[in-house]
């Protein structure tokens, strides 16, 4: 009998500045097949069965990808937030048509009035928008507590909103609200950071599980990665998995269990540098 | 009283079915032109009507509404407390249309069917609506029928969109409109049959004489359709009907067609996934399912890929549909064509699309989601319908006109915050039909659902369809939720057409009791339980009927011996303690009529009768399928008695029919039913309950009667039984315990003896294990065990030591019964369990 289904979201999508040098997903116990497709948004997903019963499932992903170096944009040079809405509507290149997409509400992030009340101090009137986002994350990365007992998968955002706590996930879905609340492409998106933090630097929040940010959408600059959870761009020290609306396109394991009463899951991540400047 | 009686012999006269119809002057009628005379293709019926009289004319819908209720027709509604069978509503008033009419409905039909199939394909291939901007990407997008995971699936071959329904309704100036399209599980074709199955029986000669079109070419196509939707252009695909199950508002429409079709219902949890096919756990294992017709609303068919939340779906579904090893018929994702934004964008999509204009327009729609359409919503909101693109329980449809000043103003800020989300249409004036109310005939406005399937590259359309009327002549919304009344719909050929059928018309056809040999696990389940909750309830009845008869006796005997111990075996039968048994016992057995009500009609009191009878209807109608229209009958029948909470003389009563009608029942479960696995497990549950609780009775009456030598009691047995005339025919003596533990005992050749119930259990439990000489199965080693004890049992040992033996001997046999029926669940009905979402840990 078929006991478990999944679907995992576990190999590091190439992206300008990442490339995945290889990845291997293992599961004990292992099953029949491990199908991989594409999806909707473009990242590689895996998905497989169990028939055997079993009281642990394991999965790991051990991917070798190679980061270069980010470069901050300059911030002041980004165009005049408000123009997004209008650029975003000109049919264009792929990337302003799957940007299109991403102002609309998706199943965990739905725009409610006071996601654009929060957003506003940040936006005013014809500030360059990547200058109002970098506002708009560290105002979330001051305001919010981080705290992994407030909330799970299913805490609505308004929740987050009123008691201003949560986890990564959180502040990205708030983000992304916010962001769309006015009109701006905003996507999720799933991965890691380097657990290990550089000599004298601060070691960061998420680093121990999944992690996840936002990116937004520059039309003449294309997707900028912030992560409002560490008030910090993102540059060589995250490794993206998938993007997508919000976590629930992403989810980095998904499943359907049969049976077998109470379950528990428990995620840990290892990110190593393994030395740079290598071509 | 003088007033009616002034009324009766005018209404004896004639029936005035035109002459009395008062037309609303604002809309058109369908029978009426707006000088009030007939439209000619009326006239014959109306006539026809006519010359029946009053009288007859009322026979007849006495007659319709008797056909409906005792075919168990019907359709759930959804209330807070729990979903409730309603009689599906039927006038008996057909609604006519005319070949000419009907050729350009036709037409349309094919034609949109079309449209929406190329649209359908388009979405999930290559989207080139949406990318050189015909169809504004936030119309799709925004559209939960728009599901991602089902882009760039490849069909296994066109058209996509195999069965489509449309929702028509007549405007003023005579033009019909689309006004809404079901395009992934589209319901009432098999009510639109069912309809027509009743009216031809009511109004035979004016059904024959008026030339109408059949309906049975139409299930023809569809069932050669299924059978070429094969994934590897098989023969014979395996094809089985998903439903959500018995809860659902149409689900007596899923049982009904998939009898009338052939192929088995199944619910969600009797598939499985894995080897990338999807499996129908059957009771003789697994069997590869290669077509699956669906009534589950899409985004609930696969809980891992789609709603993760969703109890009726299959994990892992979608994934054999992408490996192309199961089509799925209307395909996943076709639930964004019913969204009516999409209408205001039809007739460029035609042209586009197909060249050609709509031969059907739709209703005016806006979409709010363009700039345009939002001024003019807003501007016109007073005359408008205002409908989210996906209806929701905090968004719903809204008549502008109807809204105070404030909410409107609310509702034109929600538009504003979400405008996608939202389309104006205009607000059509319904046509009227006459319909039976009131003691009269009345106008009442009305919607027509009409069918098409794909067929031979292009679509079949049902010459005919589903009508519904409003149920009152002002309300605009025709819904059956809200109490809406259903019509047939005859359109009238202009030559006689040949005589087509899928099985004869006279008969029912849900006679026909699917044939596949394919039983899923839980329908032979529910048959078990049905086959014991049955028994159980004929066997409550009985003792209850024997108590009550006592207790209510004209000339009853003022110290009745027996009845004491008659009570204390009605809470030991029924396990309804304390009762009679327990704490409290004394002032119940001095006043028991309290409790005794309490034991007949409480519903909500488990083991009570009207529990059992709950039983009895709630698992005859999740294996409603399976069971022959007589059966299903029996059940509906049943279900009406003890309705409401009564007295115990009302319930005397109603103890009779019962008894009569589970006699029926075990009759027809005899009779009418072939001899499948599944009647084989119906079977088993019967024995096994009968014998369970003639060991009961045994032991909690028999028992004691005989330690306190109480005649009165051994009588009573032998009368709840249902055998003091053998008894006294075969021993002509005083009632001995030795004579009745011989008669309800061992006594095979007594069909109401343990001995009987057990041999015929053994055997059935025996014929599950396959050829005979095949190694016993641990069910049928139980069933041969419980068996031997009785034909071992040495009767002198009653006549040595009394009941001495007997209590060890009964509990022994009531444990091996229950190990019995654990047993034939662990073997046969071992279920999916309920699956659970892995969560993430925050």
């Amino acid at each position: 009998m078929t006991l478990c289904h999944n679907e995992v979201h576990l190999r590091p999508r190439d992206q300008p500045g990442q490339s995945c040098q290889s990845n291997l997903v293992t599961i004990e116990p292992a099953p029949a097949q491990l199908h991989w497709r594409t999806d909707y948004f473009g990242n590689p997903v895996a998905s497989f069965a169990l028939q055997q019963a079993h009281q642990s499932l394991t999965v790991t992903a051990t991917s070798r990808v190679e980061r270069l170096a980010a470069q901050i944009p300059l911030l002041s040079a980004s165009i005049a937030w408000e123009q997004v809405a209008t650029r975003v509507r000109a049919n264009g290149s792929d990337d302003t048509w799957m940007a299109r997409e991403l102002v609309l509400d998706s199943p965990l992030v739905a725009v409610f009035p006071e996601l654009r009340d929060y957003a506003s101090p940040s936006f005013a009137s014809g500030r360059p928008l990547l200058e109002a986002v970098a506002d708009l994350a560290a105002r979330i990365h001051h305001d919010f507590a981080y705290d992994p007992d407030f909330t799970t998968v299913s805490t609505a955002l308004s929740e987050v909103l009123r008691y201003r706590r949560g986890v990564c996930q959180d502040f990205a879905h708030l983000a992304i609200g916010c962001l769309r609340s006015l009109a701006v492409p905003a996507r999720y998106v799933s991965g890691y950071i380097e657990t290990l933090a550089p000599p004298g630097g601060e070691r960061w929040r998420g680093a121990d599980a999944s992690h996840a940010w936002v990116a937004v959408w520059e039309p003449s600059l294309g997707w900028i990665e912030i992560d409002p959870t560490n008030n910090q761009f993102v540059a060589e020290r995250h490794v993206s998995l998938a993007w997508g609306r919000d976590y629930s396109d992403v989810t980095p394991l998904k499943g359907v269990v049969f049976g077998g009463g109470s379950h528990r899951l428990d995620v840990s991540v290892d990110v190593t540098s393994i030395g740079a400047g290598h071509a | 009283m003088s007033e009616t009686n002034a009324a009766e012999p005018l209404r004896e006269e004639a029936l005035r079915l035109h002459a009395e119809y008062r037309l609303a002057t604002d809309r058109f009628d369908e029978m009426c032109a707006s000088n009030g005379e007939l439209r000619s293709h009326w006239t014959y019926l109306v006539r026809g009507l006519e010359a029946l009289g009053p009288v007859d004319f009322d026979i007849r819908c006495e007659e319709a509404r008797r056909l409906l209720n005792e075919s168990g027709v019907t359709y759930n509604v959804y209330s807070e407390q729990a979903t409730t069978d309603r009689l599906w509503p039927l006038d008996p008033l057909p609604l006519l249309l005319t070949s000419n009419e009907w050729s350009h409905i036709e037409q349309a039909m094919a034609q949109r069917a079309e449209l929406l199939d190329l649209i359908l394909n388009d979405l999930y291939g290559p989207q080139l609506l949406l990318r050189r901007g015909v169809l504004p990407p936030e119309l799709v997008w925004s559209h939960p029928g728009f599901l991602r995971p089902c882009v760039g699936m490849k069909a296994v071959r066109a058209p996509q969109l195999h069965l489509y329904a449309a929702d028509l309704a007549r405007t003023p100036d005579g033009t019909l409109h689309v006004i809404g399209d079901r395009a992934q599980a589209p319901s009432g074709a098999g009510y639109a049959v069912e309809n027509r199955m009743i009216l031809s029986r009511v109004f035979p000669s004016l059904y024959r004489d008026s030339s109408v079109h059949r309906l049975a070419l139409f299930f023809r196509a569809f069932r050669g359709l299924l059978g070429r939707l094969g994934p590897r252009g098989q023969d014979n695909p395996r094809i089985v009907v998903l439903t959500p199950g018995p809860e659902n508002e149409t689900y007596f429409e899923h049982a009904y067609l998939s009898a009338y079709l052939g192929y088995p219902l199944v619910q969600g949890s009797d598939l499985v996934v894995y080897e990338d096919r999807v499996w129908l756990r059957a009771l003789d294992g697994a069997k590869p399912v290669d077509v699956i017709l669906r009534r589950v609303d899409d985004e609930y068919c696969d809980p891992l890929e789609l709603r993760g939340d969703s109890l009726l779906g299959t994990p892992g579904l979608l994934h054999v549909v992408r490996s192309g090893n199961v089509v799925i018929t209307n395909p996943l994702g076709s639930s964004i064509l019913e969204n009516p934004g999409l209408m205001a964008f039809l007739p460029q999509l035609a042209r586009e699309i197909l060249g050609e204009n709509l031969h059907l327009s739709s209703v005016p729609t806006w979409w709010c989601g363009d700039n345009q359409g939002l001024q003019y919503v807003l501007e016109h909101i007073e005359q408008l319908v205002v409908k989210p693109i996906v209806p929701h329980a905090s968004a719903t449809t809204v008549f502008g006109g109807l809204l105070s000043t404030q909410e409107r103003w609310q509702l034109a800020e929600r538009i504003r915050s979400h405008p996608h989300l939202y389309v104006g249409q205009h607000h059509l004036a319904l046509s009227t039909a006459p319909t039976v109310a009131n003691g009269g005939v009345e106008p009442r406005p009305l919607v027509l659902r009409s069918f098409a399937v794909a067929s031979d590259g292009g679509y079949f359309v049902m010459p005919g369809g589903l009508c519904r009327v409003a149920p009152r002549p002002d309300v605009e919304v025709v819904s059956n939720q809200l109490g809406g009344v259903s019509k047939d719909v005859w359109v009238l050929a202009s030559e006689p057409e040949r005589q087509v059928t899928l099985i004869n018309t006279v008969a029912p056809a849900a006679q026909l009791a699917s044939e596949s040999d394919d039983v899923p696990a839980r329908v032979a389940d529910d048959l078990y339980w049905l086959g014991r909750y049955a028994e159980r309830t004929d066997g409550t009845a009985r003792l209850l009927r024997e108590v009550l008869g006592r207790l209510l006796e004209v000339e009853r005997v003022p110290h009745d011996e027996a009845l004491p111990l008659l009570l204390q075996a009605v809470t030991a039968q029924t396990a309804t303690y304390p009762g009679f048994i327990g704490e409290g016992r004394e002032e119940r057995l001095h006043a028991p009529e309290g409790e005794l009500t309490g034991v007949v009609y409480d519903r909500r009191r488990v083991g009570s009768l009207r529990y059992d009878i709950d039983a009895v209807v709630r698992a005859g109608r999740s294996v409603r399928d399976r069971l022959s229209s007589d059966v299903t009958r029996a059940i509906n029948s049943l279900n009406r008695e003890l309705a409401r909470p009564g007295d115990l003389t009302s319930a005397y009563e109603a103890l009779q029919r019962i008894v009569f009608l589970m006699a029926g029942f075990a009759g027809l479960c005899s009779d009418s039913m072939s001899r499948s696995q599944g009647w084989c497990f119906l079977q088993i549950g019967r024995s096994l309950e009968r014998a369970v609780q003639s060991v009961s009775l045994l032991q909690s009456l028999l028992v004691p009667a005989a330690d306190a030598a109480n005649v009165s009691a051994l009588e009573a047995v032998l009368a709840v039984a249902h055998s003091i005339k053998t008894y006294r025919r075969r021993y002509r003596a005083q009632i001995q315990l030795n004579g009745v533990m011989d008669l309800l005992f061992v006594d095979e050749t007594n069909p109401r003896s343990v001995g009987y119930e057990l041999a015929a259990l053994e055997g059935l439990v025996a014929s599950l294990d396959g050829n005979i000489g095949a190694r016993r199965s641990a069910a049928s080693r139980l069933a041969l065990d419980a068996l031997t004890q009785v034909r071992l049992f040495n009767q002198e040992t009653v006549v040595e030591s009394g009941t001495a033996p007997l209590v060890p001997l009964f509990g022994q046999l009531a444990g091996q019964l229950a190990m019995l029926s654990d047993e034939l669940t662990r073997r046969y009905f071992t279920h999916a369990e309920t699956p659970h979402q892995l969560v993430r840990i925050a």
